[in-house]
């Protein structure tokens, strides 16, 4: 097995080799790029071309759910809403509520074989309340700016012809997020050690370290989509979104602060509080109908 | 003069219908007047040429009467009149025609107008060092309502270096490098291989250990050391986007199917003490679907998600007593269990040969 070093330095070297690759092979001019004299020279590369976002607003209804979760997955309601200055160029808001969760199987599998021991009782007060102490999102929002590089056309079976285009979306987000309180060494050991624990559960004070609290995360968001016309006002938007945010997603104890109060070592420190957060790549999958107002489309010479 | 008719999208509104109208009496009119003078012998038009104008006029009046779709391009009759007056101008014209020449042929190795377009750069060039014709040219030039396919699969055989991902295993990132090897026998099906090597590039992530240390509940994990896999590969969406409104890209978007196998073994996690695993071949099925853009006619970047799916065999959770802890037979799960192994590929994809000819020559 290779070292974590090593496993690095490979996956630059790959990188770069992919790059290189990618710049030597694909040489210096594209067959694609228009380079033509003739009457064709300085036309434009599509004539007619449906701007279905310039100088538009968009309102756009959606349903999310995020990926890669380790605890818990959250359900998106929600939408966005925004105007394009270009056929390029726009700015948007979206938000969303997550009333709906779904515990991950490794959740199910903690509540039903978590073993709870001296040991370990502040990270699992209780097995089978381990889903009341897992991070879970309940609403998230974000202003970002919209950016459409690729405009075409999808064929389906040579059938059916939608017109589709492409964007990235780049901002800032907000996300609430209820997770497990703050525990102090002190509440700990008076709950948890201090009192009489039936062997392998623990007393009802130590399960009241397991409860729960609301905080507002900053986060930077990240996202491509896929636009799909139905018609010049209505569309299909299927889009990707990353946000990753340092939280404490298992509730665990899961890090402590050495002696100059530094994060990362210590464990246990037997308590709960902000060295046991750790930072997640969250990601989640919208569905939306977008709709473009005013409903009449510009089309270019 | 010219008119191009692209129906694109099979949907048009009022104004394409008025620009298309506008534009078929344009082209009826353009060829009217370029098949008179070819017969008054002003333009030294090749016999070729008088016939395409002939049946582009014909075109043109058999089109006005159906009716219009929407054009990716088109000329005014303006432009088109102003044509002759530019190119009896000492630059000479970008593309001419005289006696006797003839258009690149599909041999060269070109396949669309604008490639042709392209390679007339040098002929248009060399003509600019003679002296100015005293006849009044008009340029010729060809657009076909369809285009051939940009690249052509057929025949040739696609090599496809690529990195790879896992994406639904939170304990054990299962990175790999690997390369396929596909043979196209028609346009759109194509029968290959592909071999991923992993071990030595997977990384066990840090939330396994914090579950274990606690919860005191091991996840059993596993790593691979190698896959390959035979696949069967089908084209049914293909297109082109624009990039900025400027550049054209050819895409594909492609699924696939097949069996193959992964070598694979446990982590141990329960009793890593006593147990220790060897690699094991499992038979995996696999279904994918994969975008591949066009950078020239041999070369692409393609995209791919695949789901390998096999029966893996996990590591008992459970550790036997006495001597039986260290029976080999102890250490694994009865029945094994199923895995979705959902992995993303990303890299290059490069056809051989590199060129190829047209079966028709448009």
């Amino acid at each position: 097995m290779l070292t974590q070093k090593n496993r690095r330095l490979l996956g630059v070297l790959a990188a770069l080799a992919l790059g290189t690759a990618i710049t030597t092979l694909s040489g210096a001019a594209s067959a694609q790029d228009v380079q033509i004299t003739g009457p064709l020279a300085g036309q434009p590369a599509v004539r007619h071309m449906r701007q279905y976002r310039v100088n538009r607003f968009f309102i756009t209804p959606s349903v999310g759910y995020t990926l890669q979760d380790e605890f818990s997955r959250a359900l998106f309601f929600g939408g966005s809403l925004g105007f394009h200055f270009t056929d390029w160029l726009g700015i948007g808001a979206w938000g969303g509520g997550a009333p709906i969760d779904i515990d991950t199987d490794l959740t199910s599998q903690i509540a039903s074989n978590g073993q709870v021991s001296p040991q370990n009782r502040l990270s699992l007060p209780s097995a089978d309340g381990f889903p009341d102490q897992v991070g879970r999102i309940r609403w998230g929002a974000s202003l970002h700016v919209l950016f459409i590089p690729l405009r075409g056309k999808l064929s389906l079976f040579q059938a059916g012809f939608v017109d589709t285009d492409l964007y990235i979306l780049a901002g800032v987000g907000l996300f609430g997020v209820d997770e497990r309180s703050d525990v102090s060494r002190e509440q700990y050991r008076a709950a948890c050690v201090d009192q009489p624990q039936p062997p392998g559960s623990s007393a009802p004070d130590c399960l009241a370290t397991q409860s729960r609290t609301s905080r507002i995360l900053p986060a930077p968001m990240l996202g491509v989509g896929l636009s799909m016309y139905f018609n010049e006002f209505i569309g299909l938007q299927i889009e990707w979104r990353a946000f990753p945010f340092s939280w404490r997603a298992s509730g665990f104890d899961e890090s402590g602060e050495d002696a100059n109060g530094a994060p990362g070592s210590g464990f246990p420190d037997e308590q709960i509080d902000g060295a046991d957060a750790r930072t997640t790549f969250n990601q989640m999958l919208n569905v939306g109908i977008v709709i473009y107002l005013p409903t009449e489309v510009q089309i270019t010479d | 003069m010219f008119a191009a008719r692209h129906n694109a999208s099979g949907r048009d509104d009022v104004a394409s219908r008025e620009a298309a109208s506008n534009q078929g009496v344009a082209m009826r009119k353009a060829s009217v007047a370029l098949l008179a003078r070819a017969l008054a012998g002003a333009v030294p038009l090749p016999r070729s040429a008088v016939l395409l104008a002939g049946a582009a006029l014909v075109s043109g009046s058999v089109l006005l009467a159906g009716p219009a779709h929407a054009q990716d391009m088109e000329f005014s009759l303006d432009e088109a009149e102003q044509q002759p007056q530019q190119e009896g101008s000492a630059e000479g014209a970008d593309m001419s025609f005289e006696e006797g020449e003839t258009q690149p042929t599909q041999e060269s190795g070109s396949g669309d107008v604008i490639g042709d377009l392209a390679t007339t750069e040098t002929a248009a060039e060399q003509t600019e060092t003679r002296e100015a014709p005293t006849e009044q040219q008009e340029a010729r030039e060809e657009i076909f309502a369809v285009q051939q396919v940009y690249a052509l699969r057929i025949n040739r055989v696609e090599i496809t270096p690529t990195a790879s991902f896992s994406l639904n295993d939170p304990f054990v990132q299962h990175t790999g490098v690997g390369v396929g090897l596909n043979y196209w026998w028609t346009n759109v099906l194509a029968l290959g291989v592909n071999f991923i090597w992993y071990e030595g590039l997977e990384n066990e992530s840090d939330i396994g250990y914090f579950v274990r240390r606690a919860t005191r509940l091991a996840v059993p994990v596993n790593s691979y050391q190698f896959g390959a896999h035979l696949a069967f590969t089908y084209v049914p969406i293909y297109g082109k986007f624009a990039m900025f409104n400027e550049f054209i890209f050819q895409y594909d978007i492609y699924v696939l199917g097949g069996v193959g196998l992964m070598n694979t073994r446990p982590i141990p996690v329960i009793d890593p003490e006593v147990r220790s695993f060897n690699f094991d071949i499992r038979v995996a099925f696999n279904v994918g679907i994969g975008l591949r853009v066009f950078v020239t006619r041999w070369l692409a970047i393609v995209a791919e998600l695949r789901d390998y799916m096999y029966l893996e065999q996990l590591e008992n959770l459970e550790v036997a007593l006495g001597a039986e802890r260290t029976n080999p037979d102890t250490w694994t799960q009865n029945s094994p269990a199923f895995i979705n192994n959902v992995t993303a590929h990303l890299g290059l994809t490069i056809f051989l040969p590199f060129d190829f000819e047209y079966r028709l020559p448009r």
